[in-house]
């Protein structure tokens, strides 16, 4: 084994291992801040590993993304509903953790035995590294054009929905009738679905 | 189509942009989407002059434009069949129709929706653009060939979906609803990422005509796993037991015109999708998917239909009826032949009208009495034939009782189903329509038989009936226009059987699957 290429498989053992137990740690983990930190050290790992299969764009998109956006904003949203609130124990965890877990570990076997199974065509295309950004650029305006102007259509339409589902000033009339009106469902609350909180 | 795969290995190694710019895009094909989005950027200027101009300005150009959609749609079923975006997107004449389907259900949504959203005092405006954008969404999933394409168009349906499973934004319920999709929603999005991820994987294209190809010349059992995943986000989309959890609690929060197209429009779509995906990419897994397709069939018939018994909630007894009949559906897909995939189409057509046609009618109820409890419903036709006759007519069409439109639907399914030996699914469906039609007529029971001195305390304190207030002009619309088709078109149904089998035969993709099923038959 030449030297080259046993630092990348120590990388890669690094890097996956850092992937794993950080994995494991944001579902394990019973406070929300560590798990959030977590995530962010998974999404760096999984950057690094692009990194290590040369794809160093999709690696700097990753950080940028998903670290820089994504992890940011799962932080402050955790900061500003920062209220400890002790949760009514669930009847019956401990038989639904050995359910799930039951669950999940045939699923990883299955996988595992799947993924041992298929002949792979090892060894993948080849990294083409720097001119990768501008082969992404061709994907994005010919092949995937559609995709990618659908995607815009997507972001404007959340932002708005997003907008009308924060703001705080609602219609107080019909602007049919003038009447006055409550956003709420026309169907009367027969019985409470939610259990209505009255401190909030 | 040899040019398909050209295409895509000429795109993968383009090197010149002079090359670029030569090949065609035929753009052509998406114009109705196009249309769409032009008539959703005008509803959020007209709602930039303020609530009363949007309530003004917003229906005609949401009118105007979707019937200008329709007639592009029209008017490409007979053009020349060519893949556009470079092999994303196919406007075949199955994505014709199913988007003439999913375009129409938004117009009579719309049409149903504006008094509903003006009483509640929810912002209109915004409203018809993210219902406009969940169409769009809707429209490109049904001629989506390309799993990125396929993705993103999913993206759109579900999130504008969610958001306006939650536009009643003072009501729990209605956040309950959204807060239960979007994290059901969000988990099956995920799944789906993960099995195009395996099929990628595999085959080395994005390509759903390449990923078919694929897996046919080395089909392995990565594909098998794949096939799973990506059937779990086909069965969540059309609500299809036991991904089906979702489905009553969306359906009694959200806000009823939502949960008219949600029923209709977004379940085309998946039915579109589930044809893309399993005959365009899974024709080598043909027995395993017929096999799973029959048990969640199965399922979705006998659960839905046993469930919506026991209802008391009118919103919820028609979203566990909608699940039964995604059930029946789902027969056609699992016959595999020419006349299964047409009573498809036909089934979602006639599905449209009768069941919108229903959800008219309960939303003027609603409107009226703010109530959807059946109960409720008790002695109406004392004050309101109109509502009685509409509810009665659509709910027998449902119900497959002749000579409804529903009922040829149905016997189309079933007769194809018989001619391809699904026997066990055909009898589950005949024994499950019967115990739909026993719930349908309750309700007419209900409405019609008692005594008016039996009637509800609703009924009994029923306001005078206006036609005048803005927005109930076109919900009347709506609702006498699906009546009347669905009563009257069962018996002029020979152009919807022509439309159907035409959709079906024009379509390469199901001619193919037919070809290989028929030579398989015979040898």
């Amino acid at each position: 084994m030449t030297l080259p290429i046993s630092t990348e498989l120590i990388c890669f053992l690094v890097l996956a291992s850092i992937v794993v137990i950080g994995g494991i740690g944001v579902v394990l983990l019973s406070n929300i801040v560590y798990s959030a930190f977590l995530l962010g050290g998974v999404f760096m790992a999984i950057a690094g590993l692009y990194l290590l299969l040369n794809a160093s764009f999709v690696a700097a998109a990753q950080v940028l993304v998903y670290v820089g956006a994504v992890n940011v904003l799962i932080l402050f949203a955790i900061m500003l509903v920062n209220k400890r609130e002790d949760l009514a124990p669930i009847k019956g965890l401990q038989v639904r953790r050995f359910v799930s877990g039951l669950v999940c570990s045939g699923m990883l076997a299955l996988l595992i035995r799947v993924v041992v199974k298929t002949p792979w065509a090892v060894p993948g295309p080849t990294a083409i590294g720097e001119e990768a950004t501008e082969r992404i650029g061709e994907h994005l305006f010919t092949d995937y054009l559609l995709p990618f102007e659908l995607a815009s259509v997507l972001l404007l339409m959340a932002m708005i929905g997003a907008i009308v589902l924060a703001r705080r000033d609602v219609l107080l009339e019909d602007v049919g009738t003038g009447e006055p009106v409550d956003q709420a469902l026309l169907e009367k609350v027969k019985t409470p679905v939610l259990t209505e909180k009255t401190t909030l | 189509m040899p040019e398909m795969g050209a295409l895509l290995l000429s795109s993968s190694t383009i090197s010149a942009p002079a090359d670029l710019l030569n090949l065609g895009l035929n753009a052509g094909a998406v114009a109705p989407e196009g249309v769409v989005l032009v008539a959703l950027l005008g509803t959020l200027i007209v709602d930039l002059a303020g609530e009363k101009s949007a309530a003004r300005w917003a229906p005609p150009i949401c009118y105007v434009s979707l019937t200008i959609a329709l007639l592009l749609l029209v008017q490409q079923w007979n053009a020349p069949l060519e893949p556009s975006f470079l092999g994303s997107f196919l406007a075949d004449k199955l994505a014709i129709s199913f988007r003439g389907i999913v375009a129409l259900s938004t117009l009579i949504s719309l049409l149903i929706s504006w008094r509903y959203a003006e009483q509640s005092g929810s912002p209109v405006g915004e409203y018809a653009a993210i219902l406009l954008a969940a169409t769009l969404g809707a429209m490109l999933l049904c001629g989506s060939t390309d799993l990125i394409s396929v993705f993103i168009s999913l993206e759109t349906l579900s999130v504008a979906s969610y958001l306006l499973a939650g536009y009643m934004k003072r009501d729990a319920r209605s956040s309950e609803a959204a807060l239960k999709y979007l994290l059901v929603g969000s988990a099956a999005a995920a799944v789906f990422l993960y099995g195009a991820s395996l099929l990628y994987g595999i085959s080395g294209t994005t390509n759903i005509k390449g990923i078919g190809l694929a897996l046919i010349t080395s089909p392995t059992p990565l594909a098998a796993l794949a096939l799973v995943f990506v059937l779990a986000t086909v069965a969540f989309k059309i609500a299809a037991v036991p991904f089906h959890q979702w489905t009553p609690d969306v359906y009694e929060g959200s806000p009823t015109p939502v949960v008219a197209f949600l029923s209709v429009g977004s379940k085309a779509a998946g039915f579109a999708l589930a044809l893309r995906l399993l005959i365009g990419c899974f024709s080598a897994f043909d027995e395993q998917w017929k096999l799973l397709f029959t048990v969640l069939a199965v399922l979705s018939m006998a659960l839905g239909n046993v469930v919506a018994l026991a209802q008391t909630s009118m919103k919820r007894m028609l979203a566990y009826s909608s699940i039964g009949q995604a059930g029946f559906v789902m027969i056609g897909l699992v016959c595999g032949t020419e006349d299964g995939f047409a009573a498809m189409v036909l089934y979602m057509a006639a599905y449209l009208f009768m069941n919108l046609g229903a959800f008219a009618c309960i939303i003027l109820f609603s409107i009226r009495t703010g109530s959807d409890r059946i109960a409720d419903y008790a002695g109406l036709y004392q004050k309101d034939p109109l509502i009685t006759l509409g509810l009665s007519l659509c709910l027998l069409s449902l119900g497959g009782i002749p000579p409804m439109l529903g009922f040829f639907g149905k016997i189309y399914l079933f007769f194809a189903g018989w001619a391809s030996h699904q026997y066990l699914l055909v009898v589950v469906g005949l024994v499950t329509s019967v115990i739909s039609i026993y719930y349908y007529i309750s309700v007419i029971k209900m409405m019609v038989v008692k005594e008016p001195q039996e009637a509800s305390e609703i009924v009994k304190s029923y306001p005078d009936i206006q036609w005048q207030t803005l927005g109930i002009p076109a919900l009347r619309f709506a609702l006498v226009s699906c009546v009347l088709v669905t009563a009257v078109g069962g018996v002029f149904s020979n152009p919807l059987f022509r439309w159907a089998n035409n959709a079906v035969a024009g379509t390469p993709l199901l001619q193919d699957s037919i070809a290989i099923a028929n030579q398989q038959f015979l040898g």
